[in-house]
């Protein structure tokens, strides 16, 4: 094998980068903006299990969490695919991430505009709907993407559960040729590649979007 | 029946009573204040009336419907009374038409085109036709007041309620409100402003509620309100409190 | 899940490998802070360069590493060099691959802190006199780590983190002696849940402690 034929391999592989990157992200999203909307509607009774899910989720390192979703959950009789337990742990864990990051974003929503929604008849729905979300999620734009760059820059350990991606495909080029050196360093240019396009994409978006009086936090 | 019969209101915030025991009436057609001095509970009047505040006790009935009774159709009746708040509280993240459309679209149901409509008819009886496409962030205070008084008109409400219209403004603008409250009389919208500013409120109002200390100390117009009025809560009004919101 | 009565023993038997373990994580996250730190501050000095290719440069280096995963770095070093003669223990590759790393995010920290400051103050110790060098030592570089201070601890909080990925370059730490013990007793869920209470407590602690840090260190005016 060339390193031309390798190349497109990696590429192969990146596919399935691009795809547990957007599974994992999409997870946290839900995640996230789950437990911002159920704190901003005042279900506080459910505040201790937030609490407790953010802590354990930013303080266990991802792999180890993966490897309790992976390995773990099997020998009880729970068997998990490859992608599902990146998006237990990976995803989870930018979940926690992003629901802090909404909640300062929902911070920067004036109360006066939701008590004017309320008072044209908007229901507490309408109102979150409506004018809170749009708000935040504007103003949450950049430190959204910069935790989907982070998911990006952790999908490599997907190799660890056998997900066809950049670095599976990079260690099994490697153990046939010892070309370690190139291969690597391709690969590493790839995951920069995605990192710098995630990065354009938003700074177009972010142009686009662009709201006075709005700014990102 | 009057449009609004505001009876025995009350407030009160843990042990500090705010408003104790308010009646007054607005019929349809009317424009009315409420005066007093700061801390006498005027806001809360308004917030009382479409429960955005719940009151302690008290009936309100509007348009021959009981607000304060527990299955009382709440959002339908919100929909009805347009609020102008003291600080406009205006969409940031909408233009000034989509503050305008919001509500109609949402609430109304009305299709984008019919919504567009309906605000861009708004925005021109108000001057501000050629802000449409601009975020709040740009525009002046006074501009922005437009848009929430277009924003409050546009879904035909059966009264407008003002809070502090003139707090937020320089003297030559708030003389200015006075012409569009004076304007919207001539279009036979009914007026309920909660104010400090007397000189608003006597050039706007058919009559004055003098609100202190909680209670209704008179109803009256303006000209007979600032002329030696028996009551000490009045009078004092007049001869120094009137400095502050 | 009864943690006590399936693994418990088995990890007290094994608890002179897994205190081992856990002495050569804390061990290797403090050797990457430090060098991060310094590695930093070195990176971030040489943005300020007044040549311009030197800045073009290190902005490329910050940019790359930060926009590659770290297991590609370290991967690279470990699997690739050997063919071509340099061959690495895994406690120097991993000081290798986390020090280029921790540093380009460390030096993006501090930049991030530098254009908050107030130029005023680096123009009047310049008007005073002092040379430029004197300038980063006494003002520039105090203020910066100052203000991009619980960015640092946080950074320095996530190290201890990441120190969980050398199993996969052959580093014994506390991971890898938690998979012995998944391995031999085959309870790999009661392995993994204990791991990840352990490093929860570790990461408890040493939160704690950056932020009494932050707190010693904070000064009026410079509150991030």
């Amino acid at each position: 094998m060339n390193l031309a034929e390798i190349f497109l391999t990696l590429l192969r592989g990146a596919t399935q980068t691009v795809i547990v990157t957007i599974l994992c992200s999409l997870t946290g999203l839900s995640v996230g903006l789950g437990i911002a909307i159920a704190r901003r509607l005042g279900l506080i009774w459910l505040e201790p299990l937030f609490v407790t899910f953010i802590y354990v989720f930013r303080g266990v390192p991802m792999l180890v969490l993966l490897f309790i979703a992976f390995f773990g959950l099997p020998s009880i009789g729970i068997s998990v695919p490859g992608h599902v337990a990146m998006m237990g742990s990976l995803g989870l864990i930018a979940g926690a991430y992003l629901a802090e990051i909404f909640r300062g974003a929902l911070a920067g929503v004036q109360h006066e505009e939701v008590e004017a929604a309320l008072a044209a008849g908007f229901t507490r729905w309408q109102a979150l709907i409506s004018i809170e979300i749009p708000q935040m999620l504007r103003m949450a734009v950049p430190s959204m993407v910069n935790e989907f760059t982070t998911v990006l820059k952790y999908t490599p350990f997907a190799y660890t559960v056998g997900i066809p991606e950049i670095m599976k495909q990079a260690t099994a080029a490697v153990s046939t040729t010892l070309q370690g050196v190139e291969i690597y360093a391709m690969a590493g240019v790839l995951y920069f590649v995605i990192y710098r396009l995630m990065l354009v994409c938003v700074r177009l978006a972010d142009r686009h979007f662009t709201i006075p009086g709005l700014s990102s936090i | 029946m009057a449009l609004l019969e505001v009876r025995n209101l009350s407030k009160t915030f843990g042990h500090h009573t705010v408003l104790d025991g308010v009646d007054f009436d607005l019929e349809a057609g009317q424009i009315k204040s409420v005066m007093g001095p700061s801390g006498c509970g005027k806001s809360t009047v308004l917030r009382c009336i479409n429960r955005l505040v719940e009151p302690s006790a008290g009936t309100i009935v509007f348009d021959g419907k009981p607000v304060t009774a527990a299955r009382s159709d709440l959002l339908a009746i919100r929909q009805r009374i347009g609020f102008v708040f003291q600080n406009y509280a205006l969409y940031r993240h909408l233009t000034v038409i989509d503050n305008v459309t919001l509500a109609l679209r949402k609430l109304r149901r009305l299709s984008p085109r019919a919504a567009a409509d309906r605000a861009g008819a708004e925005l021109r009886r108000l001057n501000i036709d050629e802000l449409a496409a601009q975020y709040p962030a740009e525009l002046s205070g006074g501009q922005r007041q437009r848009v929430a008084i277009a924003r409050a008109l546009a879904m035909d409400p059966a009264v407008l309620f003002f809070d502090e219209p003139t707090s937020a403004l320089d003297p030559i603008m708030a003389r200015e409100v006075g012409g569009i409250i004076d304007r919207l009389r001539r279009d036979n919208v009914t007026v309920l402003c909660v104010t400090h500013d007397f000189e608003l409120a006597r050039t706007i109002s058919d009559s004055i509620v003098f609100l202190s200390g909680g209670r209704v100390r008179a109803e009256d117009s303006g000209d007979r309100l600032a002329n030696d009025y028996g009551d000490p809560h009045i009078r004092d009004f007049f001869t120094k409190g009137r400095t502050s919101p | 899940m009864n943690l006590s009565a399936t693994i418990l023993p088995e990890l007290v038997s094994s608890a002179p490998e897994i205190l081992r373990g856990l002495w050569s994580t804390m061990g290797l996250a403090t050797a990457i802070t430090l060098i991060g730190v310094v590695g930093g501050i070195l990176v971030f000095y040489l943005t300020l360069s007044p040549v311009p290719l030197v800045r073009r440069l290190v902005q490329g280096y910050i940019s790359l590493l930060i926009g590659t995963p770290l297991l590609i770095i370290l991967f690279l070093i470990y699997y690739g060099l050997p063919p071509l003669g340099i061959r690495l223990s895994p406690l120097v590759v991993a000081l290798i691959g986390f020090g280029f790393n921790v540093s380009a995010y460390n030096a993006r920290f501090l930049t991030t802190a530098y254009n908050a400051l107030d130029p005023s103050e680096r123009e009047a110790a310049a008007a005073q006199g002092f040379p430029p060098a004197q300038v980063f030592r006494l003002i520039t570089l105090p203020q910066t780590l100052k203000l991009s201070m619980p960015a640092l601890t946080n950074q320095a909080i996530q190290n201890v983190k990441d120190t969980s990925i050398v199993f996969l370059i052959q580093f014994t730490e506390f991971f890898s002696q938690m998979q012995e013990v998944a391995n031999r007793t085959f309870r790999f869920l009661d392995s993994y849940v204990a791991t990840g209470i352990a490093y929860l407590l570790l990461i408890s602690i040493v939160s704690i402690i950056a932020r009494m840090i932050e707190r010693r260190l904070s000064v009026p005016g410079l509150e991030p």
